[in-house]
Protein backbone atom coordinates (compact mmCIF):
# COMPACT_ATOMS: atom_id res chain seq x y z
CA UNK A 1 0.00 0.00 0.00
CA UNK A 2 0.86 3.28 -0.53
CA UNK A 3 2.56 5.86 2.18
CA UNK A 4 1.17 8.52 3.47
CA UNK A 5 4.00 10.81 2.31
CA UNK A 6 7.13 9.52 -0.25
CA UNK A 7 9.40 11.78 -1.25
CA UNK A 8 11.95 11.19 -3.99
CA UNK A 9 15.43 13.20 -4.18
CA UNK A 10 13.15 16.04 -3.98
CA UNK A 11 14.78 19.63 -3.99
CA UNK A 12 14.37 23.11 -4.63
CA UNK A 13 16.73 25.62 -5.74
CA UNK A 14 15.61 29.01 -5.69
CA UNK A 15 17.06 32.12 -7.50
CA UNK A 16 18.29 35.02 -5.96
CA UNK A 17 19.19 37.16 -8.35
CA UNK A 18 21.24 37.45 -11.46
CA UNK A 19 24.23 38.87 -9.34
CA UNK A 20 23.52 36.41 -5.75
CA UNK A 21 23.16 33.37 -7.71
CA UNK A 22 20.95 30.71 -6.27
CA UNK A 23 20.35 28.91 -2.61
CA UNK A 24 19.75 25.41 -2.24
CA UNK A 25 16.28 25.12 0.35
CA UNK A 26 16.57 21.37 -0.34
CA UNK A 27 18.60 18.63 -1.41
CA UNK A 28 17.74 15.13 -2.56
CA UNK A 29 15.40 14.37 0.06
CA UNK A 30 14.08 10.90 0.07
CA UNK A 31 11.61 10.20 2.53
CA UNK A 32 9.42 7.23 3.37
CA UNK A 33 6.01 8.47 6.07
CA UNK A 34 4.37 5.05 6.92
CA UNK A 35 0.72 4.99 7.68
CA UNK A 36 -0.39 5.86 11.14
CA UNK A 37 2.81 7.00 12.87
CA UNK A 38 3.41 10.32 13.83
CA UNK A 39 6.72 11.50 12.11
CA UNK A 40 8.60 14.15 13.54
CA UNK A 41 10.45 16.24 10.77
CA UNK A 42 13.40 18.62 12.91
CA UNK A 43 16.01 21.12 11.52
CA UNK A 44 17.04 24.69 12.77
CA UNK A 45 15.68 27.49 11.33
CA UNK A 46 16.40 27.23 7.35
CA UNK A 47 17.18 23.72 7.21
CA UNK A 48 13.92 23.44 4.73
CA UNK A 49 11.57 21.90 7.20
CA UNK A 50 8.61 24.21 5.41
CA UNK A 51 10.22 24.25 2.16
CA UNK A 52 9.52 20.60 1.67
CA UNK A 53 6.13 20.99 3.38
CA UNK A 54 5.42 23.66 0.40
CA UNK A 55 5.99 21.08 -2.15
CA UNK A 56 4.42 18.48 -0.56
CA UNK A 57 1.01 21.24 -0.61
CA UNK A 58 2.41 21.99 -4.51
CA UNK A 59 2.50 25.77 -2.99
CA UNK A 60 5.95 25.76 -5.02
CA UNK A 61 7.28 23.58 -7.83
CA UNK A 62 10.20 21.21 -6.69
CA UNK A 63 13.46 21.68 -8.94
CA UNK A 64 14.20 18.21 -9.34
CA UNK A 65 12.73 14.46 -7.82
CA UNK A 66 8.97 14.12 -6.89
CA UNK A 67 6.63 13.56 -4.28
CA UNK A 68 3.49 11.68 -3.62
CA UNK A 69 0.87 11.51 -1.23
CA UNK A 70 -1.14 8.16 -0.92
CA UNK A 71 0.68 7.03 -4.59
CA UNK A 72 -0.72 10.16 -6.20
CA UNK A 73 1.26 13.25 -7.19
CA UNK A 74 1.11 16.16 -4.73
CA UNK A 75 0.12 18.41 -8.00
CA UNK A 76 -2.79 17.02 -7.92
CA UNK A 77 -5.83 19.01 -5.72
CA UNK A 78 -7.93 15.65 -5.43
CA UNK A 79 -4.61 13.92 -3.54
CA UNK A 80 -4.95 17.31 -0.71
CA UNK A 81 -8.52 15.69 -0.18
CA UNK A 82 -6.99 13.29 2.56
CA UNK A 83 -4.82 15.81 3.94
CA UNK A 84 -5.56 18.60 6.56
CA UNK A 85 -2.25 21.27 7.05
CA UNK A 86 -1.43 23.83 9.82
CA UNK A 87 0.77 26.82 8.56
CA UNK A 88 3.41 27.18 10.83
CA UNK A 89 1.62 30.62 11.72
CA UNK A 90 -2.09 30.60 10.64
CA UNK A 91 -3.44 33.72 9.29
CA UNK A 92 -6.85 34.14 8.79
CA UNK A 93 -9.01 37.13 7.85
CA UNK A 94 -9.35 38.98 11.32
CA UNK A 95 -13.65 39.75 10.77
CA UNK A 96 -14.34 35.66 10.58
CA UNK A 97 -15.17 33.95 13.34
CA UNK A 98 -13.84 30.76 14.04
CA UNK A 99 -16.82 28.97 13.82
CA UNK A 100 -16.85 30.20 10.04
CA UNK A 101 -13.15 29.62 9.48
CA UNK A 102 -13.83 25.99 10.36
CA UNK A 103 -17.37 25.61 8.79
CA UNK A 104 -15.62 26.86 5.33
CA UNK A 105 -12.61 24.76 5.39
CA UNK A 106 -15.22 21.42 6.23
CA UNK A 107 -16.89 22.93 2.90
CA UNK A 108 -13.82 23.00 1.09
CA UNK A 109 -13.04 19.34 2.61
CA UNK A 110 -15.92 17.97 1.09
CA UNK A 111 -17.90 17.42 4.36
CA UNK A 112 -21.51 17.12 3.16
CA UNK A 113 -23.53 20.51 3.91
CA UNK A 114 -26.26 19.43 6.40
CA UNK A 115 -22.84 17.91 8.80
CA UNK A 116 -20.42 21.59 8.45
CA UNK A 117 -21.71 23.11 11.57
CA UNK A 118 -21.69 19.24 13.59
CA UNK A 119 -18.22 19.10 12.30
CA UNK A 120 -16.85 22.57 12.85
CA UNK A 121 -18.18 22.11 16.44
CA UNK A 122 -16.86 18.98 17.17
CA UNK A 123 -13.18 20.21 15.39
CA UNK A 124 -13.60 23.19 18.07
CA UNK A 125 -14.68 21.14 20.75
CA UNK A 126 -11.58 18.85 20.46
CA UNK A 127 -8.85 21.75 20.05
CA UNK A 128 -10.87 23.28 23.06
CA UNK A 129 -12.12 26.34 21.57
CA UNK A 130 -16.20 25.88 21.41
CA UNK A 131 -16.53 28.84 23.61
CA UNK A 132 -14.91 31.26 21.23
CA UNK A 133 -16.73 29.52 18.08
CA UNK A 134 -18.51 33.06 17.46
CA UNK A 135 -15.83 35.87 18.95
CA UNK A 136 -13.98 37.42 15.65
CA UNK A 137 -10.54 36.12 15.32
CA UNK A 138 -8.90 39.74 15.53
CA UNK A 139 -10.11 39.26 18.88
CA UNK A 140 -8.57 35.96 19.87
CA UNK A 141 -4.97 35.77 21.40
CA UNK A 142 -2.07 33.97 19.41
CA UNK A 143 -2.88 30.54 21.21
CA UNK A 144 -6.17 30.67 20.66
CA UNK A 145 -6.50 31.27 16.60
CA UNK A 146 -3.54 28.65 16.63
CA UNK A 147 -6.01 26.13 17.87
CA UNK A 148 -8.33 27.68 15.10
CA UNK A 149 -5.76 26.89 12.84
CA UNK A 150 -5.58 23.02 14.20
CA UNK A 151 -9.71 22.64 14.40
CA UNK A 152 -9.21 24.14 10.40
CA UNK A 153 -6.49 21.22 9.91
CA UNK A 154 -8.48 18.51 11.51
CA UNK A 155 -12.22 19.60 10.36
CA UNK A 156 -12.66 17.53 7.17
CA UNK A 157 -10.97 13.85 9.31
CA UNK A 158 -7.95 13.92 6.82
CA UNK A 159 -5.97 10.49 7.12
CA UNK A 160 -2.71 12.53 7.02
CA UNK A 161 -2.24 15.66 9.33
CA UNK A 162 0.62 18.05 8.03
CA UNK A 163 1.05 19.87 11.43
CA UNK A 164 3.79 22.95 10.77
CA UNK A 165 4.69 24.29 14.64
CA UNK A 166 1.18 23.29 15.91
CA UNK A 167 2.27 24.68 19.57
CA UNK A 168 3.67 27.48 18.60
CA UNK A 169 1.96 30.07 20.66
CA UNK A 170 0.90 28.15 22.97
CA UNK A 171 0.77 27.83 26.85
CA UNK A 172 1.89 24.72 29.16
CA UNK A 173 -1.76 23.90 28.96
CA UNK A 174 -2.35 24.62 25.72
CA UNK A 175 0.70 22.65 24.54
CA UNK A 176 -0.01 19.58 26.93
CA UNK A 177 -3.56 19.27 25.14
CA UNK A 178 -2.49 19.59 21.81
CA UNK A 179 0.29 16.92 22.53
CA UNK A 180 -3.00 14.68 23.89
CA UNK A 181 -4.73 15.17 20.68
CA UNK A 182 -1.93 14.08 18.33
CA UNK A 183 -1.67 11.37 20.15
CA UNK A 184 -5.29 10.78 20.04
CA UNK A 185 -5.07 11.01 16.54
CA UNK A 186 -2.63 8.32 16.73
CA UNK A 187 -4.76 6.20 17.62
CA UNK A 188 -7.46 6.90 15.61
CA UNK A 189 -5.00 5.63 12.46
CA UNK A 190 -4.25 8.94 11.40
CA UNK A 191 -0.81 10.13 10.09
CA UNK A 192 1.06 12.84 11.58
CA UNK A 193 3.65 15.00 9.58
CA UNK A 194 5.39 17.00 12.56
CA UNK A 195 7.65 19.95 11.57
CA UNK A 196 8.49 21.32 15.18
CA UNK A 197 11.44 23.26 17.10
CA UNK A 198 9.91 21.41 20.24
CA UNK A 199 12.08 18.55 20.76
CA UNK A 200 10.70 17.76 24.38
CA UNK A 201 7.40 17.32 22.01
CA UNK A 202 8.68 15.22 19.35
CA UNK A 203 10.54 13.11 21.44
CA UNK A 204 7.30 12.18 23.58
CA UNK A 205 5.02 11.77 20.25
CA UNK A 206 6.98 10.52 17.53
CA UNK A 207 7.65 7.49 15.97
CA UNK A 208 10.06 8.15 13.35
CA UNK A 209 12.10 11.41 12.64
CA UNK A 210 13.80 13.34 10.61
CA UNK A 211 16.26 15.57 11.03
CA UNK A 212 17.65 18.34 8.29
CA UNK A 213 20.34 19.89 8.35
CA UNK A 214 20.91 23.18 5.66
CA UNK A 215 18.37 21.09 3.28
CA UNK A 216 19.95 17.52 3.78
CA UNK A 217 18.75 14.75 5.87
CA UNK A 218 21.47 14.24 8.32
CA UNK A 219 19.94 11.46 10.29
CA UNK A 220 16.08 9.28 9.48
CA UNK A 221 14.84 6.50 12.06
CA UNK A 222 12.85 6.03 15.11
CA UNK A 223 14.03 8.46 18.05
CA UNK A 224 16.08 5.86 19.52
CA UNK A 225 17.94 5.37 16.40
CA UNK A 226 18.64 8.98 15.76
CA UNK A 227 19.73 9.43 19.45
CA UNK A 228 22.51 6.93 18.54
CA UNK A 229 25.67 6.47 20.65
CA UNK A 230 25.85 4.08 23.98
CA UNK A 231 23.98 4.08 26.67
CA UNK A 232 25.58 5.18 29.74
CA UNK A 233 25.40 4.22 33.27
CA UNK A 234 25.47 7.29 36.12
CA UNK A 235 26.19 5.61 39.28
CA UNK A 236 25.41 8.26 42.54
CA UNK A 237 27.59 7.99 45.44
CA UNK A 238 27.61 10.25 48.49
CA UNK A 239 31.53 10.62 48.70
CA UNK A 240 34.56 8.99 46.53
CA UNK A 241 38.14 8.94 48.42
CA UNK A 242 41.12 10.20 46.31
CA UNK A 243 42.56 6.47 45.63
CA UNK A 244 38.89 5.88 44.35
CA UNK A 245 39.03 8.68 42.46
CA UNK A 246 42.51 7.63 41.02
CA UNK A 247 41.75 4.14 40.26
CA UNK A 248 38.37 4.91 38.41
CA UNK A 249 40.45 7.49 36.19
CA UNK A 250 42.47 4.20 34.75
CA UNK A 251 38.71 2.56 33.87
CA UNK A 252 38.31 5.67 31.62
CA UNK A 253 34.82 6.82 33.34
CA UNK A 254 33.78 10.20 33.92
CA UNK A 255 33.40 11.63 37.05
CA UNK A 256 31.27 14.49 38.10
CA UNK A 257 30.23 16.61 41.03
CA UNK A 258 26.80 16.93 40.74
CA UNK A 259 24.18 18.12 43.26
CA UNK A 260 23.69 15.24 46.08
CA UNK A 261 26.96 13.75 45.57
CA UNK A 262 29.56 12.74 43.53
CA UNK A 263 28.61 10.86 39.83
CA UNK A 264 30.46 7.89 38.18
CA UNK A 265 29.48 7.51 34.63
CA UNK A 266 30.58 4.48 32.82
CA UNK A 267 29.61 2.37 30.03
CA UNK A 268 28.32 -0.84 29.50
CA UNK A 269 31.40 -2.08 29.07
CA UNK A 270 33.25 -1.22 31.88
CA UNK A 271 30.09 -1.31 34.54
CA UNK A 272 31.55 -3.95 36.53
CA UNK A 273 34.96 -3.02 37.07
CA UNK A 274 33.35 0.03 38.54
CA UNK A 275 31.24 -1.60 40.55
CA UNK A 276 34.34 -3.53 41.97
CA UNK A 277 36.15 -0.20 42.20
CA UNK A 278 33.53 0.90 44.64
CA UNK A 279 32.42 -2.23 46.56
CA UNK A 280 36.29 -2.26 47.47
CA UNK A 281 36.37 1.42 48.59
CA UNK A 282 33.17 1.58 50.55
CA UNK A 283 31.62 3.92 48.82
CA UNK A 284 27.87 4.46 49.78
CA UNK A 285 25.79 4.04 46.38
CA UNK A 286 22.87 6.56 46.36
CA UNK A 287 21.34 5.65 43.17
CA UNK A 288 22.30 3.86 39.91
CA UNK A 289 20.34 4.32 36.64
CA UNK A 290 21.18 4.29 32.71
CA UNK A 291 21.56 7.75 30.86
CA UNK A 292 20.94 8.43 27.39
CA UNK A 293 21.85 10.84 24.80
CA UNK A 294 18.71 13.23 24.81
CA UNK A 295 17.21 14.22 21.04
CA UNK A 296 17.97 17.13 21.74
CA UNK A 297 21.44 16.18 22.52
CA UNK A 298 21.33 14.20 19.30
CA UNK A 299 19.39 17.11 17.51
CA UNK A 300 22.65 19.62 18.41
CA UNK A 301 24.99 17.10 17.84
CA UNK A 302 23.52 16.55 14.21
CA UNK A 303 22.05 19.83 13.21
CA UNK A 304 24.19 22.54 15.03
CA UNK B 1 -16.06 22.05 -7.79
CA UNK B 2 -18.73 24.77 -7.89
CA UNK B 3 -18.20 24.51 -3.90
CA UNK B 4 -14.74 25.42 -3.87
CA UNK B 5 -15.47 28.32 -6.22
CA UNK B 6 -18.71 29.53 -4.68
CA UNK B 7 -16.46 29.29 -1.11
CA UNK B 8 -13.86 31.28 -2.18
CA UNK B 9 -16.20 34.16 -3.79
CA UNK B 10 -18.42 33.97 -0.24
CA UNK B 11 -14.85 34.96 1.46
CA UNK B 12 -14.02 37.28 -1.13
CA UNK B 13 -17.36 38.77 -0.95
CA UNK B 14 -17.03 39.18 2.97
CA UNK B 15 -13.74 40.37 2.58
CA UNK B 16 -14.19 42.85 -0.10
CA UNK B 17 -17.47 44.26 1.60
CA UNK B 18 -15.48 45.45 4.11
CA UNK B 19 -13.24 47.50 2.86
CA UNK B 20 -12.74 51.17 3.31
CA UNK B 21 -12.23 51.84 -0.91
CA UNK B 22 -15.54 50.11 -1.42
CA UNK B 23 -17.71 52.47 0.97
CA UNK B 24 -15.91 55.17 0.47
CA UNK B 25 -16.68 55.13 -3.87
CA UNK B 26 -20.50 53.98 -3.34
CA UNK B 27 -20.70 57.30 -0.93
CA UNK B 28 -19.00 59.00 -3.13
CA UNK B 29 -21.14 57.96 -6.12
CA UNK B 30 -24.33 57.98 -4.21
CA UNK B 31 -23.37 61.75 -3.24
CA UNK B 32 -22.95 62.34 -6.66
CA UNK B 33 -26.26 61.12 -8.01
CA UNK B 34 -27.67 62.45 -5.15
CA UNK B 35 -26.23 65.79 -5.99
CA UNK B 36 -27.85 65.67 -9.66
CA UNK B 37 -31.14 66.91 -8.42
CA UNK B 38 -29.43 70.19 -8.54
CA UNK B 39 -30.25 70.50 -11.50
CA UNK B 40 -33.38 72.25 -11.69
CA UNK B 41 -31.81 74.88 -13.55
CA UNK B 42 -32.29 73.25 -16.76
CA UNK B 43 -36.02 72.65 -18.62
CA UNK B 44 -37.38 69.37 -17.57
CA UNK B 45 -36.43 67.77 -20.65
CA UNK B 46 -32.97 68.86 -20.42
CA UNK B 47 -32.90 67.79 -17.11
CA UNK B 48 -34.19 64.61 -17.53
CA UNK B 49 -31.17 64.12 -20.34
CA UNK B 50 -28.34 65.30 -18.04
CA UNK B 51 -29.68 63.31 -15.40
CA UNK B 52 -29.40 60.28 -17.23
CA UNK B 53 -26.31 60.94 -18.80
CA UNK B 54 -24.10 61.89 -15.43
CA UNK B 55 -25.63 58.92 -13.53
CA UNK B 56 -25.17 56.39 -15.91
CA UNK B 57 -21.31 58.21 -16.30
CA UNK B 58 -20.98 58.09 -12.73
CA UNK B 59 -22.15 54.36 -12.27
CA UNK B 60 -19.92 53.26 -14.97
CA UNK B 61 -16.74 54.76 -13.22
CA UNK B 62 -17.81 54.25 -10.03
CA UNK B 63 -17.91 50.46 -10.73
CA UNK B 64 -14.68 50.44 -12.97
CA UNK B 65 -12.78 51.95 -9.97
CA UNK B 66 -14.12 49.43 -7.53
CA UNK B 67 -13.41 46.96 -10.00
CA UNK B 68 -9.57 48.04 -10.52
CA UNK B 69 -9.40 48.77 -6.64
CA UNK B 70 -10.97 45.41 -5.05
CA UNK B 71 -9.73 43.31 -8.09
CA UNK B 72 -5.86 44.62 -7.91
CA UNK B 73 -5.74 43.60 -4.73
CA UNK B 74 -7.77 40.70 -3.79
CA UNK B 75 -5.02 37.90 -4.70
CA UNK B 76 -1.86 39.73 -3.67
CA UNK B 77 -2.85 40.16 -0.47
CA UNK B 78 -3.71 36.48 -0.08
CA UNK B 79 -0.59 35.73 -1.10
CA UNK B 80 1.24 38.35 1.21
CA UNK B 81 -0.25 37.52 4.14
CA UNK B 82 -0.35 33.73 3.77
CA UNK B 83 -4.55 33.40 4.38
CA UNK B 84 -4.32 31.89 1.00
CA UNK B 85 -1.88 28.83 2.73
CA UNK B 86 -5.28 26.86 4.77
CA UNK B 87 -7.69 27.58 1.17
CA UNK B 88 -5.52 25.90 -1.40
CA UNK B 89 -4.00 23.25 1.07
CA UNK B 90 -7.59 21.94 0.52
CA UNK B 91 -8.71 19.82 -2.80
CA UNK B 92 -9.47 23.39 -4.71
CA UNK B 93 -7.10 23.81 -7.76
CA UNK B 94 -5.75 27.50 -8.76
CA UNK B 95 -7.97 27.90 -11.58
CA UNK B 96 -11.14 27.75 -9.07
CA UNK B 97 -9.08 29.86 -6.57
CA UNK B 98 -8.95 32.46 -9.23
CA UNK B 99 -12.40 32.05 -10.47
CA UNK B 100 -13.97 32.32 -6.45
CA UNK B 101 -11.77 35.67 -6.21
CA UNK B 102 -13.03 36.84 -9.75
CA UNK B 103 -16.68 35.81 -8.69
CA UNK B 104 -16.66 36.95 -5.15
CA UNK B 105 -14.82 40.78 -6.54
CA UNK B 106 -17.59 40.92 -9.28
CA UNK B 107 -20.63 40.27 -6.73
CA UNK B 108 -19.16 43.27 -4.35
CA UNK B 109 -18.91 45.40 -7.37
CA UNK B 110 -22.22 44.71 -8.59
CA UNK B 111 -24.26 45.62 -5.11
CA UNK B 112 -22.36 49.24 -5.55
CA UNK B 113 -23.77 49.35 -8.64
CA UNK B 114 -26.87 48.31 -7.68
CA UNK B 115 -27.08 50.56 -4.80
CA UNK B 116 -25.81 53.46 -7.51
CA UNK B 117 -28.98 52.28 -9.81
CA UNK B 118 -31.61 52.28 -7.26
CA UNK B 119 -30.58 55.95 -5.97
CA UNK B 120 -30.78 56.90 -10.24
CA UNK B 121 -34.04 55.12 -10.77
CA UNK B 122 -35.64 56.73 -7.57
CA UNK B 123 -34.37 59.82 -9.05
CA UNK B 124 -35.92 59.26 -12.55
CA UNK B 125 -39.61 58.70 -10.73
CA UNK B 126 -39.10 61.78 -9.08
CA UNK B 127 -38.52 63.61 -11.96
CA UNK B 128 -40.08 61.52 -14.73
CA UNK B 129 -42.83 60.20 -11.99
CA UNK B 130 -42.20 56.56 -14.22
CA UNK B 131 -39.39 53.98 -14.14
CA UNK B 132 -37.41 53.77 -17.16
CA UNK B 133 -36.97 50.41 -18.84
CA UNK B 134 -33.85 51.25 -20.37
CA UNK B 135 -32.09 52.47 -17.30
CA UNK B 136 -31.63 47.88 -16.48
CA UNK B 137 -30.47 47.76 -19.82
CA UNK B 138 -28.21 49.97 -19.77
CA UNK B 139 -26.94 48.71 -16.11
CA UNK B 140 -26.46 44.81 -17.31
CA UNK B 141 -24.18 46.33 -20.47
CA UNK B 142 -22.38 48.61 -17.92
CA UNK B 143 -22.12 45.57 -15.35
CA UNK B 144 -20.94 43.57 -18.02
CA UNK B 145 -18.22 45.83 -19.17
CA UNK B 146 -17.45 46.40 -14.91
CA UNK B 147 -17.15 42.00 -15.14
CA UNK B 148 -14.33 42.68 -18.33
CA UNK B 149 -12.35 44.94 -15.72
CA UNK B 150 -12.69 43.17 -13.06
CA UNK B 151 -11.82 40.41 -14.66
CA UNK B 152 -8.08 42.12 -16.43
CA UNK B 153 -7.98 43.41 -12.32
CA UNK B 154 -8.01 39.87 -11.29
CA UNK B 155 -5.74 38.03 -14.28
CA UNK B 156 -2.76 41.01 -13.94
CA UNK B 157 -2.65 40.33 -10.06
CA UNK B 158 -2.17 37.00 -10.36
CA UNK B 159 1.66 38.11 -11.61
CA UNK B 160 1.70 41.76 -10.72
CA UNK B 161 1.92 43.75 -7.47
CA UNK B 162 -1.31 45.75 -6.40
CA UNK B 163 -0.05 48.68 -7.68
CA UNK B 164 1.37 47.57 -10.81
CA UNK B 165 -1.80 46.06 -11.41
CA UNK B 166 -4.21 49.24 -10.60
CA UNK B 167 -1.87 51.30 -13.06
CA UNK B 168 -2.19 48.14 -15.91
CA UNK B 169 -5.95 47.49 -15.35
CA UNK B 170 -6.69 51.27 -15.45
CA UNK B 171 -4.68 51.47 -19.03
CA UNK B 172 -6.75 48.80 -20.54
CA UNK B 173 -9.69 50.30 -18.98
CA UNK B 174 -8.53 53.55 -20.82
CA UNK B 175 -7.24 51.81 -24.13
CA UNK B 176 -10.17 49.72 -24.17
CA UNK B 177 -12.56 52.84 -24.20
CA UNK B 178 -10.78 54.72 -26.73
CA UNK B 179 -9.41 51.47 -28.33
CA UNK B 180 -12.25 52.02 -31.83
CA UNK B 181 -11.70 55.91 -32.39
CA UNK B 182 -7.95 56.58 -31.69
CA UNK B 183 -5.99 53.01 -31.16
CA UNK B 184 -7.58 51.85 -34.77
CA UNK B 185 -6.76 55.76 -36.64
CA UNK B 186 -3.48 54.79 -35.06
CA UNK B 187 -2.76 51.59 -36.81
CA UNK B 188 -4.54 53.45 -40.04
CA UNK B 189 -1.75 56.42 -40.05
CA UNK B 190 1.44 54.28 -39.10
CA UNK B 191 3.53 53.57 -42.00
CA UNK B 192 6.25 51.21 -40.44
CA UNK B 193 5.39 47.61 -40.39
CA UNK B 194 6.85 46.86 -36.88
CA UNK B 195 4.83 50.22 -35.63
CA UNK B 196 1.69 48.58 -37.67
CA UNK B 197 1.77 44.97 -36.14
CA UNK B 198 2.85 46.79 -32.51
CA UNK B 199 -0.57 48.85 -32.77
CA UNK B 200 -2.20 46.58 -34.03
CA UNK B 201 -1.71 43.97 -31.66
CA UNK B 202 -2.75 46.45 -28.83
CA UNK B 203 -5.97 46.74 -30.85
CA UNK B 204 -6.67 42.97 -30.54
CA UNK B 205 -5.56 42.68 -27.06
CA UNK B 206 -7.76 45.22 -25.62
CA UNK B 207 -11.26 44.95 -25.32
CA UNK B 208 -13.86 47.33 -26.90
CA UNK B 209 -15.29 48.78 -24.47
CA UNK B 210 -17.17 51.35 -25.89
CA UNK B 211 -19.29 48.74 -27.11
CA UNK B 212 -20.95 48.04 -23.55
CA UNK B 213 -22.05 51.61 -23.53
CA UNK B 214 -25.62 52.16 -24.15
CA UNK B 215 -25.69 55.55 -22.46
CA UNK B 216 -26.48 57.79 -25.88
CA UNK B 217 -29.48 55.20 -26.51
CA UNK B 218 -30.50 55.62 -22.91
CA UNK B 219 -30.48 59.20 -23.09
CA UNK B 220 -32.40 59.51 -26.34
CA UNK B 221 -34.41 56.87 -26.34
CA UNK B 222 -32.84 55.36 -29.46
CA UNK B 223 -33.76 51.32 -29.93
CA UNK B 224 -30.86 49.21 -29.67
CA UNK B 225 -31.61 45.72 -32.15
CA UNK B 226 -31.75 42.64 -30.16
CA UNK B 227 -28.71 41.04 -32.87
CA UNK B 228 -26.71 43.88 -31.68
CA UNK B 229 -26.87 43.45 -28.10
CA UNK B 230 -26.81 39.44 -28.48
CA UNK B 231 -23.27 39.76 -29.73
CA UNK B 232 -21.87 42.51 -27.56
CA UNK B 233 -22.96 40.47 -24.78
CA UNK B 234 -21.34 37.05 -26.13
CA UNK B 235 -18.35 39.55 -27.06
CA UNK B 236 -18.29 40.36 -23.38
CA UNK B 237 -18.52 36.85 -21.70
CA UNK B 238 -16.32 35.48 -24.57
CA UNK B 239 -13.59 38.02 -23.56
CA UNK B 240 -14.12 37.41 -20.02
CA UNK B 241 -13.56 33.46 -20.49
CA UNK B 242 -10.44 34.10 -21.95
CA UNK B 243 -8.91 36.56 -19.55
CA UNK B 244 -9.44 34.20 -16.54
CA UNK B 245 -7.84 31.53 -18.63
CA UNK B 246 -5.36 33.75 -19.27
CA UNK B 247 -4.88 34.19 -15.37
CA UNK B 248 -5.78 30.68 -14.44
CA UNK B 249 -2.53 29.34 -16.33
CA UNK B 250 -0.10 32.28 -14.90
CA UNK B 251 -1.72 31.50 -11.53
CA UNK B 252 -1.18 27.49 -11.67
CA UNK B 253 2.43 28.17 -12.08
CA UNK B 254 3.02 30.79 -9.38
CA UNK B 255 4.98 29.84 -6.31
CA UNK B 256 3.10 31.12 -3.03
Amino acid sequence: MAHPIETENLSKVYALGRRKGTRIALDGLSIEVPEGVVFGFLGPNGAGKTTTIKMLLDFVHPTSGSATMFGKPTTEASTRRAVGYLPEQPYFHKFLKPMEVVSMHATLAGVERRMVREKALNALERTGIAEYADTPIGKLSKGLTQRVGIAQAIVGDPKLLILDEPTSGLDPIGRRHIRDLILELRKEGKTVFLSSHLLSEVESTCDTVAVLKRGTLVAYGTPDEVRGGDQRLSIQVQELDKQTRDSLRFIDVTVEERAGGVTVVASPDNIYEVMRTLEKSDARIVRVQTERESLEEAFLRLAA
Amino acid sequence: MMTGIWTIAKMSLLENSRKQVFHVLCLLMLAIIAGSTLLSIFTEGVQIKILKDLCMTCILFGGAAMAIALGSSGIPNDVESRTIHPLIARPLTRAQYVMGKFIGTFITVSIGVAAMTVAFSALIFMFQHSFDTYVGLAVLFTLLEVAIITAIATTVSTFATPAVTTVLTFLAYVGGTIKIGYVGGLIERSSGGLTKALYSMIYHALPNLECFNLKTSLVHHDAVPAAYLGQVALYGVCYIAFVLVLGMSFFARKEV
